[in-house]
């Protein structure tokens, strides 16, 4: 279990990054913690020409506040991010995430960005970024694109990125102090892929839902953004939220698949109950008699 | 194909080498440097066995490239005991739990529950278990792990 | 002086830490992979991508060309090595194996080339160029598949690999079973396992010029290697030396080397350079051989009370393309009894051949025969309206039941599975858990109590060729320390701890000061080492016997050089000591000076140095028994089942080492949980594993297995020491005590009508919410409506027809050790026959009874065991068609012809 023969560049800065990219002409494959495409190479089910390590530029690490959000770097270690007061501060509904991403010893390594820009369908930060609302940044030899992450996949491992791009920024908007966060997720084991989860925030003003935002893990070849649901709690005043009714709601846009693991029938009833259940808990909802 | 020349301390000892682009980290140890004590059960990241700590802190020596680590300072399961041959702690420990049989997955244990339980540092008793999750071991079935654990915890405490 | 006595020191049953542990635990085990030897090259194979068709086209000219490439090989290129590939039991493979395709695949992974280069990566770098052109068939994949399917290996009948015993219940049975007060049958399909010790296969190998060779591989006794390589190369057994120091776990996987590593033997022959190969995790899951995949189906007849009155079995498992020794697995209705009163009993047992990895060893290869019995008696206990409790008891074995033989002719004398089965109960408060089950049940928490028992054949010795005794050489050295050279093999079983414990506390010395040497096949003597709980009792026995045989000599050579009587010497922390004189205390080390140095000074007839050598052959089987609980509690939102508790209460004899012994119960009770719960390697339709990566086939970790709590009965075996194997029995207990608290969590719901394993959360729904959320109904259906027909089995009966029996019939039956072919004489006088068969085994004569043309006799056959044979034959014009019940091992198909 050898990877195929490969060139390696390691460059130290974005730009220089960007014209290794581009001079590959779409044989290069980023190389960022390491934790999903290592496997990948490893098994030959990912072949590049060249792997560009951007683990030595600095630009692209860290957390830091912007307009109306706050910015991770992509190269930025889930362990550190995991102990981040920002992140804990803003974003918090990713850092519970987080803590289900891998083990300890792969999140010492593993990337917010890689996993955000890997698009595994059953793993917790594309589904984050998501129901947050996340913006994903992403720049070229030929110029800075914005794309919202519900637009950002496309099927299992596959985004709108192009062969010469490459993610500089995941940016989360801000969502209002005190905001109600939503996670749970069902694995066999810890650090598993989930069979399914949830993720998700909701803003409350005066007593009613004044933003949604709500996503599936596992449920789809993709994240799947629960976009029912989010209409329907909007504007909502809690004594009228029926979970069962929105889990229902969310459940009808999901394309769950089955395999050895859960079948799709569990993956949906599955998904209808801790959706509820998540609700419920997270809005101290009264379970219906 | 590019060929790269690395330096790195392993176990406080200068290494230098040059080393193929694809070769991981952990065949690089073993097949170059001759520390054989990280064992390669997977490659693909989940068993744990390779574990190995690179600038204090660990990783899968099965998912970095050996040229990733150049300039760093690795610790492998060699690495551990004192120069008498005095047993690390956690080396200690697993001795007297029987935390191990055949010792395969042995070495990647060793170095996450050193890292946990290094200098300042006092983990509790889950948060050990939660980090043995990324191990897997066939022959014990984690009882002498535990105790071992357990063990560590009181000693830390 | 100034030396301490430790007074009468015991080891034995001592947790004493493990001597193994100081090398393991930084970093200096050496496994095969650590083996580097100059001028070393390393193997990948090509390997086949679909499951079944004829290779048109081999191309590797593109793979050649790669830089680092040494040599590419195909079956061809061995065409000149007369190699013989054997089963287990040195015996050959009903399908004939090449280590490489010859000419067709029939399984994917099945290895089509080797390549020989630099470095493992350029081997992968240029098997990755080999172009293999398949003339592709439609494989047989199932167990539902094979029994209907195209034959995998051309020039078969059908796709049985091997049978046993008899799909027809003979008429007393039947009769018992009509009879029952309640009948109960259940069914089990058991998922498809792979072993997968950490450390995966490998070999080195290398010929030491043309008359010696060194092997170094991941096995289970370097022994019973050399051995093989030595039969299947037809080469002097002298010249080989197999060493395997450290290995990463075996569980059967590694009982012999197989195709891939005979492969690499065969290729550092024909190539003449030293060869690795580790195979890597992908290769492992997908590409050594697996274990389980059965189907059985069990029938229990009870009487009023919940006594067994009788049962019926029916069993088959899918063996793959080329499984390590074609298996009907007779050993699930062997062992299904022992522990219980089970008056009548009848089995059909069947091993398939399908296009997938065929099988090989694993830890309780039989267990299934503990899963279905125990499964089945909750449920009985629950239709009849008794505890689960209340059934084992009545129908367990205890002591004073005994000696008492199963219906396969299995005597045992000294079984204690009631005992352990009470002494489980004593440590566990039923009622109080029933309360709370009811209690936890108002608040919709599922909580199930699984309850089991069962004994298990350990240490068997005599019977199979490679089931032998073992070896232990000792000696105390000049130095008056003690080395052992052992038979044994250690992939994890601490045996350089337990025998150095046996042996110091019989020769009364330190533990500090006993090494033991193993792993060698130039050290000790034959053993097939870690293979059916073994080494503890038979290699604890040799090492018993043959150290006091050294302390013997030590007493008589002492009791010559200080006259005294040898009675009065005792050996105690290395020291020896004369009664009454505790001045006149000698190290062990004077007395092997002078032993060693100065043989004129010994007594007349003791020779030269302080050695003994005692090689032990236990009885054929030494029973362990063992009861367990445990406590789950599912959660009927998600279908998780959580662990909370699990008590093992086993009786392995003597205990040398707890801390071993607890640790073999709780690696077997892991890989348990993993079956019930997790692992499966499932194949799709055209043959490819599923499983391919651990992301996929999901080992237990950490978090799965609780804490599990021992109560250990010790009662001594009858062999030397009395000890009782313990090495598989946690992976043969575990599953029916783990299902059978999954299910007694789920009554509210409902029954486990078909198991399914593994039990996932969607097939845990499936009973919770009574429909069909897994989806395997409909895949039932689906494969119900598709299964082609199966053939029909002819059938003995009574016929009414008037044929002449009397005169020559040329006859076969068909054993399990191959047809056997006869010549029948018989002669019929009104009721009564006589006759004799003729073979080249001689003649045998016999006598019988005629009812019309259905002719029953009895023979008594010493060849290959003491058995007497039943036959039951129909005449029928010029043909004969019958059987012949062989005890214990079923029914053996009998046809004939007029001669
Ligand atoms: S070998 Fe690296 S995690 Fe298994
Ligand atoms: S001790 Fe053998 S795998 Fe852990």
């Amino acid at each position: 279990m050898k990877p195929a023969p490969f060139d390696y560049v390691a460059p130290t800065s974005i730009d220089e990054a960007l014209s290794a990219l581009a001079d590959a002409g779409g044989g290069a494959t980023i190389l960022a913690g390491g934790q999903t495409l290592m496997p990948l190479l490893n098994l030959r089910m990912s072949q590049p020409f060249i792997i560009i390590d951007i683990n030595r530029i600095a630009e692209l690490k860290g957390v830091t506040r912007a307009s109306g959000g706050t910015r991770v770097g992509p190269v930025t270690r889930q362990a550190d991010a995991l102990a981040d007061a920002t992140l804990a501060q803003h974003v918090p509904v990713m850092v519970e995430a987080l803590s289900h991403v891998g083990h300890y010893q792969t999140r010492n390594r593993g990337t917010v960005g890689g996993s955000v820009s890997l698009g595994e369908p059953a793993a917790e930060m594309p589904a984050t970024a998501v129901a947050l609302g996340a913006t994903i940044e992403i720049r070229s030899s030929k110029g800075t694109r914005q794309v919202p992450a519900d637009e950002f996949y496309l099927g299992p491992y596959m985004t709108v990125l192009e062969p010469d791009e490459l993610v500089t920024g995941i940016i989360y908007p801000d969502w209002a102090d005190g905001h109600v966060t939503l996670f749970r997720e069902v694995a066999q084991r810890p650090g598993d892929f989930a069979l399914v989860g949830m993720v998700g925030a909701l803003e409350l003003s005066g007593g009613t839902v004044s933003r949604s935002g709500i996503a599936w893990l596992g449920m789809g070849p993709t994240p799947i953004k629960a976009r029912q649901a989010e209409a329907a709690l909007l504007g909502k005043s809690l004594d009228a939220i029926d979970p069962l009714a929105i889990a229902e709601l969310a459940v009808a846009d999901t394309a769950p698949f089955d395999d050895h693991h859960a079948s799709s029938e569990y993956r949906r009833t599955v998904g209808r109950r801790i959706f509820t259940r998540t609700l419920r808990e997270a809005l101290g909802l009264k379970e219906a008699a | 194909m590019s060929d790269h020349r690395i330096e790195l301390t392993v176990n406080g000892r200068k290494h230098g080498g040059t080393v193929e682009a694809r070769t991981s980290l952990g065949e690089f140890l073993r097949e170059q440097l001759g520390y054989t004590g990280t064992h390669l059960a997977c490659e693909h990241g989940v068993c744990g066995a390779c574990t190995v700590s690179v600038d204090g802190a660990v990783a899968r020596s099965c998912l970095m490239l050996a040229v990733q680590a150049d300039g760093s300072e690795v610790t492998t399961v060699e690495g551990l005991a004192e120069a008498d041959g005095t047993l690390h702690p956690v080396q200690q420990a697993m001795r007297d739990n029987f935390g191990l049989q055949c010792g395969f997955c042995t070495p990647g244990i060793v170095i996450t529950l050193a890292s946990l339980t290094g200098e300042g540092k006092e983990p509790t008793e889950q948060e050990m278990i939660d980090a043995m999750s990324g191990h897997i071991c066939r022959c014990t079935g984690y009882q002498g792990i535990r105790r071992a654990i357990r063990q560590l915890t009181s000693e830390t405490a | 002086m100034n030396v301490q006595l430790p007074g009468a020191h015991r080891y034995i049953g001592e947790r004493t830490p493990r001597k193994e542990d100081a090398r393991l635990l930084t970093g200096r085990g050496q496994f095969a992979d650590d083996v580097r030897l100059a001028g070393m090259l390393h193997i990948a194979f090509a390997r086949s991508p679909v499951a079944r068709g004829t290779i048109t086209a081999i191309d590797s000219a593109a793979a050649r060309e790669v830089p680092g490439v040494h040599a590419i090989y195909t079956q061809a290129d061995f065409s000149g090595v007369a190699l013989n590939v054997m089963n287990f039991f040195f015996g050959p493979c009903e399908a004939p194996v090449t280590i490489l395709a010859d000419g067709r695949v029939s399984c994917v992974g099945d290895p089509v080339a080797m390549v020989i280069a630099d470095s493992r990566a350029i081997a992968e770098d240029a098997a990755a160029l080999i172009e293999i052109e398949i003339d592709e068939e439609d494989p047989v994949i199932t167990l539902a598949d094979a029994r209907g399917g195209a034959p995998v290996h051309p020039g078969k009948d059908d796709n049985i690999a091997q049978e046993m015993g008899d799909e027809d219940i003979d008429e007393d049975l039947q009769a018992l079973l009509d009879g029952a007060a309640h009948t109960i049958t259940r069914t089990i399909h058991h998922q498809r396992i792979a072993q997968s010790p950490m450390e995966t296969r490998g070999c080195v190998a290398t010929c030491d010029g043309s008359e010696e060779m060194t092997i170094w591989i991941s096995c289970q006794s370097p022994h019973l290697v050399a051995r093989y390589v030595s039969l299947a190369f037809n080469l002097p057994e002298t010249a080989i030396r197999v060493i395997a120091k450290d290995v990463g776990g075996g569980f059967g996987l590694k009982n012999f080397p197989w195709r891939e590593e005979v492969a690499v033997i065969a290729a550092a022959r024909l190539f003449g350079r030293p060869i690795k190969w580790i195979e890597d995790r992908f290769e492992s899951l997908t590409a050594s051989s697996h274990a389980r995949e059965q189907e059985v189906t069990l029938t229990i007849g009870f009487d009023a009370d919940g006594k067994m009155v009788g049962g019926f079995g029916d069993y088959s498992s899918n063996n793959g393309a080329f499984p390590m020794g074609e298996d009907c697995n007779v050993a699930v209705h062997m062992f299904m009894w022992p522990a219980y009163k089970m008056p009548a009993y009848g089995f059909v047992s069947r091993g398939w051949y399908s296009n997938t990895m065929g099988l090989g060893g694993y830890r309780g290869p039989w267990a299934m025969e503990s899963l279905i019995r125990e499964t089945l008696l909750d449920d009985a206990a629950r239709e009849i309206g008794i505890d689960p409790i209340e059934i084992r008891r009545k129908n367990l074995i205890y002591l004073t039941d005994q000696p008492n033989t199963t219906t396969f002719g299995i005597e045992v004398t000294d079984i204690t599975p009631g005992e352990c089965f009470d002494k489980l109960l004593a440590n566990f408060d039923v009622p109080a858990f029933r309360k709370e089950q009811a209690e936890s049940r108002e608040q919709g928490r599922y909580l199930g109590l699984g309850l089991a028992a069962y004994v298990e054949p350990t240490a068997a010795a005599g019977q199979m060729a490679p089931m032998t005794g073992e070896l232990a050489t000792i000696r105390i050295e000049p130095t008056g320390k003690v080395t052992a050279s052992l038979s044994t093999h250690s992939q994890g079983h601490g045996t350089a701890t337990t025998m150095a414990q046996v042996i110091a506390e019989r020769l009364g010395v330190n533990f500090e000061d006993v090494t033991i040497f193993e792993g060698d096949s130039a050290i000790g003597g034959f053993s097939p080492g870690a293979a059916g709980s073994r080494q503890a009792v038979i290699a604890g026995g040799a090492a018993w016997t043959a150290t006091d045989m050294l302390a013997d000599k030590v007493k008589e050579i002492a009791a010559h050089l200080y006259n005294a009587n040898a009675e009065t010497i005792t050996i105690e922390g290395g020291m020896v000591h004369i009664e009454g004189t505790p001045e006149m205390s000698h190290s062990l080390r004077e007395i092997a000076e002078i032993a060693y140095g100065e043989p004129a000074r010994l007594p007349g007839n003791t020779g030269a140095g302080l050695e003994a050598q005692f090689r032990y052959q236990p009885p054929p089987f030494t029973f362990t028994s063992a009861a367990h609980a445990c406590v789950v509690e599912v959660d009927a939102d998600t279908g998780f089942v959580k662990i909370q508790r699990w008590i093992s209460s086993e009786d392995c004899g003597t205990v040398i080492n707890p801390g071993v012994v607890e640790g073999q119960i709780a690696g077997g009770l892991a890989q348990a949980i993993g079956q019930v719960l997790l692992e499966d390697m499932p194949y799709d339709a055209r043959g490819n594993p599923l499983a391919a990566t651990f992301k996929d086939y999901l080992m237990p970790t950490i978090s799965d297995v609780p804490d599990f709590e021992y109560v250990h009965a010790n009662t001594p075996s009858q062999t030397i020491g009395g000890m009782r194997g313990v090495g598989e029995g946690g992976a043969i207990i575990g599953p029916p005590t783990l299902v059978n608290a999954i299910a007694d969590a789920l009554q509210p719901f409902g029954q486990i009508d078909l198991l399914e394993l593994p039990l996932t959360p969607s097939r845990i729904l499936d009973i919770v919410e009574s429909r069909d959320v897994s989806g395997d109904a409909a895949k039932r259906a689906k494969t119900e409506a598709e299964a082609p027909a199966e053939e029909a089995t002819a059938e003995v009966a009574s016929s009414s027809g008037e044929t002449s029996i009397d005169g020559a019939w040329n006859m076969t039956m068909k054993t399990p050790a191959g047809p056997q072919e006869m010549v029948g004489h018989f002669a019929t006088d009104g009721g009564n026959v006589t006759g004799k068969f003729t073979s080249d085994q001689g003649d045998q004569e016999f006598e019988g009874t005629v009812e019309g043309s259905r002719v029953k006799f009895n023979l008594d056959v010493e060849q290959p065991m003491k058995i007497t044979l039943k036959y039951d034959l129909l005449f029928e014009g010029d043909g004969v068609s019958g059987k012949a019940k062989m005890g214990m091992f079923g029914s053996a198909k009998t046809s004939g012809t007029r001669a």
